[in-house]
């Protein structure tokens, strides 16, 4: 693939996505004009990219669908379920093509020929109906595109031209020419220029669009239409060799005519096609507000770590400045604080993608799902313009899609099911995004049975997850739903069981230290509220000591701090201990006892109690510094065995803080 | 002295390879994604623009307003424009003329037809 097909094929791929959202959207509003127009024009759009960079089979295709758009457009024929899903089907393989990396792969003839067929049998099956509903007359012309008819065409230029002269009629001689068989014969004058062109084409093209083709050359020649016959000529042996006598000798247009009159019986009759009718449309797709520039991911990243440099070296400066009392010194410390922050800002804003692309993806899971599971489901989305680091989004789709999933699998109920317990038959999946501070929210709920808790409970108990005469709150009954020993292996279907357990939900979205939470009310819903950073990079934590390490901890799994007496902790020199905290047994991990073990000891211990897959465990350090939001730099290459370090911080002193990955760090514990 | 054309497509990817493609045989060109942006670029530097060659659909102002706007204010009537598009309707195509368009290329084209077109255009208006 050269560099302009890399960059049509992700330009497409952006199409495509536009494409889904507009079915969608004329899937629901099936009469609304705007999506129809903006389905049509994306086509379209795709069409002409995709035969301009030489993926002449997804052109192909495009045409082919556009052309039942267009007589959806005049109003010939209804939008239909059908008609939709065709068209999704077909555009999704287009998108799993382009995700080939090889341009003869993505131009694979066979790849696209079932989509093909289906869009060509459609179109037939539409135009017997309309056939019979008596809408014929002025469909015909418009679908029956692919009849034959031969014609003689003289061209004859009222400028002084030469065959091989860069005038644009030489050139739409050659167009004329590419639109079917043909048979030129070129005639030139005394001085050498031409005097006319005859030329024999066979075409499917209609007179008036041959005829378009001289439009902007009025002035300069003038041509003649004869149209011959209304089948393909060529392929009579006899014509052929009767046109060779034309090399010799000009065109007698009445011998011709006497000519072709006696092939006529040897040519079957069928209708002519006259001029397409039109329908004038103007499109109009969304308004832009903005517009919009690729830039190479590796750039951004680049910049995000310029800036992080820049923040440190700032604080750099502030520290080393302060102790001097400069009024002048200060007030360009203070600005460029300012400064920096604004850029640390924007240029994390560079990352962010509106989440619009996963919730397109949804709504299409949603319809495909509804439809195998013969259920009726909306999808509302709210907030689909709220922005989210690329990769964070492309790591979410996952643990999204099986939630939603869930809802609808487990959640939403059959039509009649709802219809009995006095519910619109019609179930409601909604997400709703919106961001606080440096958080993104997401929040998926839908409107079918809830969570039955105690089936819940039972199940947890049997498990032995739970001791049988324990009492958990609502919310630790529900949270039992991510442990990795219930998951949904009792309720496993063709949909929902595909091997993700909403424990492995849980993990992704720790992994990107954010947090879910579940609430559900038997009969009303469910409903799911993931929190995540906007940004891969910046972490918020709290800073601990222990000796003169510093370390930081992801604010997100942290429930509670207790401070305890050091002693409660150095019993028999064990790095794993369980103290009391808050009357609770805590398994507690000592980063004292595990990497430091001074001899002089503190007087009291931190403990801060984490969950991490579902476990309570603490982590004792010396002493909470503070809370802090900061940029993770990668640690190098020496240290990637250690992987309960997730990566450092430098602190505004110029020091150095690790981040611990609390899940990696009790792993390690317990080997 | 180099010539300049205004290139106006919305899909990114075209409208570059068609700027890249007028670049290599010697032109300067301009880009824009819209009818409003290509009149905004094309009223400033009207001096400076030798052809406008568009898309005939485009979200917001479609080449047809495009030209038709062109074609009403006279400090730009002059620049010849051209639609480069896949549509092939004559109806368009002929109310296209009339509103004074001086060629229309189909997509897709061959490339001698391309610059055949273009020189034309340029050189008689």
């Amino acid at each position: 693939m050269d560099s302009n097909q890399k960059r049509f094929v992700e330009d497409a791929l952006d199409l495509l996505n536009e494409l889904d959202e507009g079915l969608l959207q004329l899937e629901a509003n099936p009469h609304a004009s705007a999506p129809l127009e903006q389905v049509f024009r994306t086509m379209h759009t795709i069409k002409g990219g995709a035969n301009m960079f030489g993926f002449e089979k997804i052109g192909e295709l495009a045409h082919q669908l556009e052309t039942l758009y267009d007589l959806v457009r005049q109003g010939k024929m209804q939008v239909s379920d059908g008609l939709i899903s065709i068209t999704l089907h077909a555009f999704d393989k287009v998108r799993d093509l382009f995700k080939e990396k090889d341009a003869a792969k993505i131009n694979n003839a066979e790849a696209l020929s079932d989509h093909l067929k289906s869009a060509i049998e459609f179109l037939k099956a539409a135009e017997s109906e309309m056939v019979s509903t008596g809408k014929t007359s002025s469909a015909a012309s418009a679908v029956n595109k692919d009849e034959l008819a031969t014609f003689f065409i003289r061209v004859s230029p009222t400028i002084s031209l030469t065959v091989d002269g860069n005038h644009p009629l030489v050139f739409i001689v050659l167009d004329l020419e590419a639109l079917g068989t043909a048979r030129t014969f070129c005639y030139k004058n005394e001085k050498g220029d031409v005097a006319h062109w005859d030329i024999f084409l066979s075409t499917t093209t209609s007179q008036a669009e041959i005829e378009s083709y001289f439009l902007f050359v009025e002035n300069e020649c003038q041509v003649n239409y004869t149209k011959l016959f209304a089948c393909d000529l060529f392929g009579s042996d006899e014509f052929k060799e009767y046109l060779d006598q034309f090399n010799a000798v000009p065109v007698d247009v009445k011998a011709l005519s006497a000519f072709v009159e006696t092939l006529s019986a040897k040519c079957k009759e069928t209708h002519g096609s006259e001029a397409e009718d039109e329908v004038i449309t103007s499109s109009r797709k969304k308004a832009h507000h903005d517009t919009y520039i690729k830039v190479s991911k590796r750039k951004i990243d680049d910049l995000l770590n310029w800036i992080s440099e820049l923040i440190i070296l700032q604080a750099q400066l502030t520290n080393a400045t302060s102790g001097l009392n400069s009024p002048a010194i200060n007030e360009v410390t203070e600005q460029l604080e300012l400064i920096t922050n604004r850029l640390r800002d924007t240029s994390l804003e560079i990352g962010l993608v509106p989440i619009e692309t996963l919730v397109t993806k949804f709504k299409r899971l949603v319809r495909d799902l509804s439809k195998t599971l013969n259920k009726k489901v909306n999808f509302l989305s709210e907030g689909a313009e709220t922005e989210m680091d690329k990769d964070v989004i492309e790591l979410m789709a996952d643990p999204m899609i099986h939630i939603i999933r869930n809802a609808i699998d487990h959640g939403i109920e059959t039509p009649a099911e709802r219809k009995a317990a006095g519910k619109s038959e019609h179930g409601t999946v909604k997400l709703k995004a919106f961001n606080t501070s440096s958080y993104v929210n997401i929040i998926i709920s839908d409107d079918g049975k809830g969570i039955h808790q105690e089936r819940v409970l039972q199940k947890a108990i049997e498990k032995g997850l739970v001791a049988a005469d324990a009492s958990l709150t609502e919310e630790e009954v529900l949270n039992l739903i991510f442990h990795p020993g219930l998951s949904t292996a009792s309720q496993l279907s063709d949909v929902s069981g595909r091997g993700v357990g909403m424990d492995v939900v849980k993990q992704k979205i720790n992994d990107l230290r954010g947090h879910v939470s579940i609430k559900s009310t038997s009969d009303k819903g469910t409903s799911i509220s993931i929190k995540l950073p906007l940004s891969r990079s910046i972490i918020e934590g709290l800073l601990v000591r222990v000796e003169d390490t510093r370390y930081v901890v992801p604010l997100n799994v942290i429930d509670r701090i207790d401070r305890i007496p050091y002693t409660l902790l150095n019993r028999e020199n064990q790095v794993n201990k369980t103290v009391v905290v808050n009357e609770e047994t805590l398994s507690v991990f000592s980063l004292r006892q595990k990497f430091h073990n001074e001899a002089i000891v503190p007087k009291t211990a931190d403990i801060i109690s984490v969950t991490v897959h579902g476990i309570r465990k603490g982590i004792a350090v010396d002493r909470i510094e503070g809370k802090m939001q900061t940029v993770m730099k990668p640690l190098g290459e020496a240290y990637h065995q250690q992987d309960f370090i997730a990566g450092s911080t430098i602190l505004g002193d110029g020091s150095l803080a690790l981040v611990l990955d609390p899940s990696r760090l009790f792993q390690l514990s317990d080997n | 002295m180099k010539k300049s054309i205004l290139v106006v497509d919305d899909f990114a990817s075209i409208r570059d390879f068609v700027c890249e493609t007028l670049q290599r045989k010697g032109y300067e060109t301009f880009g824009a994604a819209n009818g409003n942006e290509a009149f905004k670029l094309l009223t400033e530097k009207s001096d400076s623009v030798n052809l406008v060659l568009t898309d005939y659909n485009m979200p917001d102002c479609t080449g047809f307003e495009l030209l038709k706007k062109i074609k009403e204010s006279p400090s730009v009537s002059k620049v010849p424009v051209i639609f480069l598009t896949t549509e092939s309707n004559p109806d368009k195509m002929r109310s296209a003329k009339e509103a004074g368009l001086a060629a229309w290329i189909k997509k897709p084209y061959r490339s001698e037809t391309f610059f055949a077109q273009i020189e034309n255009a340029i050189s008689n208006g």
